[in-house]
């Protein structure tokens, strides 16, 4: 598709503005708001049950908020004039017919989005998909259901991609060309939006996060500033046959020292090099040194602790 | 048109289509038979003594006219079941499937899905009509000279014919607003199926026991009846001694099928996916 066609307001921004989604018992969204930008993968991440399904569904016109807005470069999604010209969407690895073949799939939402059917067989090339693409839904494997899911959304070579735990029953070499696939699109200036419960993947793959828990906003940004607010700064790991005198000149050099069941000093306040000399100074022998970064998942359960569970 | 197109490849690229028509096939033939030997039975079989009051009766169906409609309309009863059972997987199977997600993002315009839907399905019933009519002429024409009644084409025969295809086309809108009212496919089918046979068979029992009892002007109440309705609509001759009239019956079923088409829409409109 040509840039032509996009109006110049449509920068591809996701815009979601105190959005509400009130169930008869649960408030299963709250008052969120949160923006994702073109250009970035964002993982929008929260607990199971934290709403992001259904904030999904809510920027896609499937749910109605009870309240508030979301828009996709300034408009509604039901308001889109040609919608998977500009927005693909991968919701469920499981919604296609069982007894349709991959490319009937396509061609068939090809037919009722007015898009060439020629799109379907380039769509499925684009997603390694070809040699299954006379297969029956039911023989595919849950990674061939996600590839086809993408490649009903690449149909119209939208501008914004809106995925919901496509990495879900992905075998370590499907999650990696999805990696790959999802931060090219991003290169490309596209928006790529991922919701995951999957941390270590979305360490590797977003660049900004949004989490959200109990259906409200817990945090926003880009995923090393959101780690670097954390209150755990990096901590070093020392393992040593001296551990007492280590500790003893550490804690002279006002560091605080934890030992884990192996033996292995944890060391909080000073960084590995201020450790290295300090036992260096203290003639203590040294089996490793290393530093320890706070991971995505260790600030995603600090962030939503007691705010997770079952409402 | 785009979406009628989508539609109708949504039927085409599975198995529906013609596990239906398998189905039918037999049921159709079975149906023929026993047209063949009522037919053969009113022209030259020795019917006894007919009471006085069925004499009116027998001698409408006698008539060649009526022979040939009924002929050419053969394997209704079955036929209208199926194009009801295709119109309730239209719908019901995006559920089923989980397909309605992709459906409505593709288009949001949940009306103009439903639309396409209802118009998709009736085109399918009337496809089913012309097949099933193609096969009656044939069939029809081959039994009326075994039994030794001259084939004919009269402004009677075809209007019935006619109907007969209106029927396929409200049946099939019938089941779509079936489909959106119970979006389970099993409970859908069934209760369609419940109601199509049971629903017609219960009611010519009720109805006539009440006639019984309260007169004939009960009989009219088989107006409310779908697939009686359906039936009186396309019964070829001039009004059978007893019943209402067939425009009433034609009138009965739009107005079944406008409601449930409308009514289904206006509910896939507001429903949340999810």
């Amino acid at each position: 598709m040509s840039d032509g066609q996009r109006s110049p307001t449509d920068d591809g921004q996701i815009v979601v503005s105190g959005l509400t989604k009130q169930y008869r018992n649960v408030r299963a969204v709250d008052d969120l708001s949160f923006t994702v930008a073109p250009g970035r993968v964002t993982g929008f991440l929260g607990p199971n049950g934290a709403g992001k399904t259904t904030t999904l569904r809510m920027l896609l016109n499937l749910v109605t908020p009870t309240a508030g807005t979301a828009t996709i470069g300034g408009h509604r999604y039901a308001d889109l004039t040609d919608p998977l010209r500009h927005v693909g969407a991968v919701l469920e690895a499981s919604s296609a017919h069982k007894g349709r073949t991959g490319i009937n799939h396509l061609k068939v939402i090809c037919a009722a989005a007015g898009l060439p059917k020629e799109r379907a067989a380039e769509a499925l090339a684009l997603v390694g998909l070809t040699p299954a693409a006379k297969r029956k839904f039911k023989g595919y494997s849950l990674g061939m259901k996600q590839r086809l899911g993408i490649a009903a959304a690449m149909l119209g070579d939208p501008r914004v991609l809106i995925l919901d735990e496509p990495a879900n029953g992905l075998d370590p070499e499907g999650i990696r060309w999805m990696r790959g696939f999802l931060k090219n699109l991003a290169h490309e200036g596209r928006t790529v939006l991922v919701s995951s419960h999957l941390l270590s993947e979305m360490q590797l793959l977003a660049d900004d996060v949004v989490i959200i828990a109990g259906g409200k906003l817990i945090r926003q940004g880009p995923v090393q500033e959101v780690m670097g607010s954390m209150t755990k700064g990096a901590r070093v790991r020392v393992r040593t046959p001296q551990a007492d005198q280590l500790t003893a000149a550490l804690r002279g050099a006002s560091a605080t020292v934890d030992v884990d069941e192996q033996g292995t000093l944890l060391v909080d306040g000073v960084d590995a090099p201020a450790v290295g000399r300090a036992a260096l100074a203290a003639g203590v022998e040294l089996h490793e040194l290393s530093t320890e970064r706070p991971d995505l998942e260790g600030v995603f359960l600090e962030l939503t602790a007691g705010k997770a569970g079952i409402r | 048109m785009n979406l009628v197109r989508s539609e109708l490849l949504k039927i085409r690229s599975t198995s529906i289509w013609w596990i239906l028509a398998l189905i039918y096939l037999p049921l159709w033939g079975i149906t023929l038979f026993f047209n063949y030997i009522q037919s053969d039975a009113l022209v030259n079989g020795d019917l006894g003594e007919v009471p006085a009051d069925q004499a009116d009766t027998f001698d409408a169906l006698k008539d060649p006219d009526a022979l040939a409609a009924n002929l050419f309309t053969n394997g209704q009863f079955f036929g209208l079941m199926m194009v009801m059972l295709l119109g309730i997987i239209v719908v019901t199977s995006e559920f089923f499937h989980q397909t309605v997600t992709t459906t409505f993002l593709t288009v949001p315009h949940r009306s103009a899905v439903m639309l396409a839907k209802l118009v998709a399905a009736a085109g399918l019933g009337v496809v089913f009509w012309l097949v099933t009519t193609a096969a009656n002429l044939l069939s029809g024409a081959a039994v009326l000279g075994a039994i030794g009644v001259d084939a004919r084409y009269t402004g009677a025969v075809w209007e019935a014919v006619g109907l007969n295809g209106l029927a396929y086309l409200l049946w099939a809108i019938l089941g779509v607003g079936l489909g959106v009212l119970i979006r389970s496919q099993i409970g859908a089918t069934v209760t369609g199926i419940l109601l199509y046979l049971g629903g017609s068979i219960g009611a010519v029992i009720l109805i006539s026991t009440l006639a019984g009892r309260f007169g004939d002007w009960i009989n009219n109440l088989q107006l409310l009846v779908p697939s009686l309705a359906s039936s009186l609509m396309v019964s070829g001759t001039d009004d059978l001694p007893g019943n209402p009239p067939q425009w009433a019956g034609a009138a009965v079923l739009i107005g079944y099928a406008l409601v449930a088409g409308v009514v289904g829409t206006l509910l896939v409109r507001k429903r949340d996916i999810s």
